[in-house]
């Protein structure tokens, strides 16, 4: 996980090293490290007598404290290249500022821009002049430079004061290559981090002003675009805004940025303090109040002290959110990533001590912004994640919703299914209860007071009737073996009331349920066949035999009684129910077989298919 | 000499029913009833040997007679007259501390028959009641929480055969032979079921008042 994120920062160190990495001098090159100096106000270098010398690198605040706004540089030199070589010269000036103007043994070969305030600014660009071989003498050659910059107490920084660098003459070929390089480390390097740093930091603001919950990221997009605008500075040349007013808005600028930055870094460790909210912004008021009341005369001075104020501040809230972050596994980078900015921090403020501008300090300035990009990267990744936890929570709270909702509506479905059970039972019960006292009472009343014993018999049986109906109605299932049970208790009690031997064999202990339809269905049909046997047989023995099998139940009530005659049986059929038997034996498809000749007694096969009489109708 | 109670609301049915008893009892002393309330109220009034009572009437169910009977006169036999042949309605009646259940609709022979089976002390048990009595006394085997006011009803193992066997649809007569014993001892055993039915049934009442009395 941690390697790829170096892995970028690695190719960076790279290409700066790269850059960096300016050859020796060759031998054809010269080095100079002397000049004569003249007040710059005139139009061209005034009589050497009048001039001093000077060192190169010459700074301004060593060597004219106060003073004016421009100077003259003179060097002589020889021919170099042998006549025969028709090498094109050139001269190369590492650092410049702010503006110059080249003039070639009295010929004008190069400007850098304007001269006038507001002074183009060429204070990071290292300037490049091809010196024409037709101008070129063979022996006194003499090159003046005219230099017009600020003052140390004007600008903000000590790069951007007056002063020249050492100058190097030499094939232009071989200069080109070094002034190449040296622009792409200070202009184009910085112009590419400037605007990754731009497109990065307003994307990441808007992001975090969307979201208020990461607050974090909003200071953070403020921190990489006020970056960005400040390292403008490094390669902006011309800003229509005056050299005070730029002065102003890049010291402005910092307090910003710094703004940005420890908010930043006091929400990314998830705290948020009332006083710093109001502390901050009060500051940055105070620093362009101070910067307004002091005036471009005193910047340098001014900026110094704030630039320590704001720089302890930021290292203070580094410190706060590696102290406060030590706990989690992530502390080892972004403790990484601060460190290193303290470090270029204070490279940058040991060049502005002394002056120098060593290489590491330009590579110092880079490393900032890249740092920037770095933790941009990992909060853009920290972001995503929790987007794609957050999407995945919400995701299964989706399902468990769904989930939930179904077993809701199931809950709802079974409770009304049971409702309507409840309301069916109580209505089967009402009517089982209306029949049982109106029908019932009536039927009874003609049982036990008629005179006629063909309608007691008669009635008495509606009134069976009615109550298997009144069973068949009250529809639960009912075990086989019960059912069972309840068959021979009533037929071999019957039996035996009437005198006839009964004699019943059957299984016990059966699975099987049996449809209240079955049952009642299955019970009449066995009293019609009993209540035939002891009126019409005559039989004296009667033996039933149930079974069953896989697919159906069986039962063969066999008597020994005088068997159905042919005229009987017609009129069995029409009168003593072997009709009714039979219908209802096949309501249930199954079957009543009567077997019967005079004299043979009779048998009755009943066959009831289990599948059919094991559904509930 | 006996007293009866009638509880029956249809009066050509009671006309009957006073004509039968008066067949299987000579010279019996008979009070007639066609309300539940009228029941009760001739329960504290009159000592009754025998009441024969209907279930389904219009102010209440014949239950509540039975109950009332065997707490004022312990000795009185209450015997269900219905046309309700199903457990259902039996079982209740039965727990309540009936002594046995006659169907109306049978013929009179038959009627008078188990009639003088229950003076006698032979309580008809079918096979459907059987296989509720079984149920209940099972379903109080399970461990519950004792109480001073749950008497441990049980049914012995000989009166637990006679039960599974009525429930297999054997009669009574048949069980005898089949267990070797007298129709006298089979009856002995039904009797004892329907009183251990009974005790056992009030006491899970008493359990259930007091409960809810708990939670009042």
């Amino acid at each position: 996980m941690r390697q790829p994120r170096f892995r970028p920062l690695l190719a960076w160190l790279c290409l700066l090293l790269w850059l960096a990495a300016a050859g020796p001098a060759a031998a054809q090159t010269l080095l100079i490290r002397g000049a004569l100096s003249a007040p710059g106000h005139l139009s061209s270098f005034p009589d050497p007598s009048s001039a001093v010398p000077v060192t190169l690198p010459d700074e301004w605040v060593h060597t004219r404290p106060g003073s004016d706004a421009a100077a003259w540089y003179r060097i002589e030199f020889p021919r170099l290249a042998p006549p025969e070589s028709d090498d094109l010269m050139a001269l190369y000036i590492e650092h410049v500022c702010s503006n110059l103007e080249v003039y070639l043994n009295g010929n004008f070969v190069h400007s850098g821009g304007r001269m006038s305030r507001p002074l183009t600014n060429n204070c990071n660009q290292p300037q490049l002049v091809p010196l024409p071989s037709a101008l070129l003498r063979v022996e006194g050659n003499t090159i003046d430079i005219r230099v017009a910059g600020h003052p140390l107490s004007e600008v903000g920084s000590r790069q951007r004061a007056g002063g020249l660098s050492a100058l190097q003459i030499g094939p232009q070929q071989e200069l080109a290559a070094r002034h190449a390089r040296r622009t792409a480390l200070q202009v184009w390097v910085p112009q590419a981090v400037s605007a990754t740093l731009l497109l990065m930091g307003g994307f990441m603001f808007v992001l975090g002003f969307i979201n208020r919950r990461e607050s974090h990221l909003a200071y953070f997009g403020a921190l990489s675009v006020g970056w960005a605008i400040v390292d403008a500075r490094l390669w902006l040349r011309n800003i229509p805004l005056g050299h005070s007013g730029v002065e102003f808005l890049l010291c402005a600028m910092l307090g910003f940025i710094t703004w940005a930055a420890v908010q930043f870094l006091l929400r990314y460790g998830g705290v948020r303090l009332r006083k710093v909210d109001v502390l901050l912004p009060v500051q940055c008021a105070l620093l362009a109040v101070s910067l307004v009341l002091a005036g471009p005369q005193r910047l340098h001075a001014l900026a110094s002290v704030w630039y320590l104020v704001l720089a302890l501040e930021v290292v203070a809230a580094s410190a706060w959110h590696v102290h406060h972050q030590r706990k989690s596994r992530a502390v080892w980078l972004m403790g990484g990533l601060l460190s290193a900015v303290t470090l270029a921090g204070a490279i940058e403020f040991f060049a502005q001590w002394t002056g120098a501008r060593p290489l590491v300090s330009h590579i110092a300035l880079l490393v900032v912004p890249v740092i920037f990009v770095l933790v941009g990267l990992r909060l853009v990744q920290q972001h995503g994640r929790a987007l794609h936890h957050a999407e995945q929570g919400k995701a299964q709270l989706e399902q468990r919703v769904r989930e939930a909702t179904a077993e809701i509506e199931r809950n709802f479905r079974q409770l009304s299914e049971l409702k309507v059970e409840q309301v069916t039972e109580r209505e089967r019960k009402r009517i089982a209860a209306d029949l049982h006292d109106d029908l019932g009472a009536k039927l009874l009343t003609i049982v036990h007071t008629s005179d006629s014993e063909r309608i007691s018999t008669l009635a008495r049986e509606a009134l069976e009737e009615m109550r298997l109906s009144v069973r068949g109605l009250t529809g639960r299932p009912v075990r086989l073996t019960d059912a069972l049970g309840d068959w021979r208790a009533e037929v071999v009690s019957r039996l035996a009331q009437a005198g006839i031997e009964g004699d019943w064999e059957g299984p016990e202990d059966l699975p099987q349920t049996l449809s209240a339809r079955a049952y009642v269905q299955t019970t009449r049909i066995l009293r019609e066949a009993t209540s035939n046997i002891i009126k019409h047989s005559g039989a004296t023995h009667c033996s039933v035999v149930a079974s069953i099998n896989d697919n159906d139940f069986q039962f063969v009530l066999q008597d020994n009684g005088e068997g159905i005659t042919v005229e009987l049986d017609g009129k069995m059929d029409r009168g003593h129910g072997l009709a009714s038997m039979k219908n209802r034996a096949k309501q249930l498809q199954g079957q009543c077989l009567v077997e019967s000749g005079p004299g043979y007694g009779t048998v009755i096969r009943l066959t009831v298919p289990l599948d059919r009489a094991l559904q509930p109708s | 000499m006996k007293t009866i109670l009638l509880l029956e609301d249809l009066p050509e049915i009671r006309a009957w029913m006073r004509k039968l008893v008066l067949q299987v009892f000579p010279g019996a002393t008979i009070s007639e009833s066609a309300r539940v309330q009228d029941a009760i109220e001739l329960c504290g009034a009159v000592k009754f040997d025998l009441a024969l009572l209907d279930l389904g009437l219009p102010d209440g169910s014949g239950v509540d007679v039975v109950t009332k009977l065997r707490d004022v006169q312990p000795d009185a036999q209450s015997v269900v007259v219905t046309i309700h042949d199903d457990d259902e309605h039996l079982f209740p009646a039965l727990q309540a501390g009936a002594f046995g259940y006659i169907l109306k609709e049978q013929p009179r022979e038959l009627i008078t028959e188990q009639l003088q089976r229950i003076s006698q002390g032979e309580p008809p048990l079918s096979p459907s009641i059987a296989r509720r009595v079984m149920a209940h006394f099972s379903a109080k085997a399970k461990p519950q929480p004792q109480s001073h006011l749950m008497p441990n009803v049980s049914l012995t193992d000989r009166e637990s055969e006679v039960l599974l066997r009525v429930a297999k649809g054997y009669t009574l007569p048949e069980i005898g032979v089949q267990l070797g014993l007298s129709r006298h001892t089979i009856a002995d055993y039904v009797k004892q079921i329907y009183r251990k039915l009974n005790v056992s049934s009030r006491a899970e009442a008493a359990l259930e008042a007091q409960r809810l009395g708990l939670f009042r």
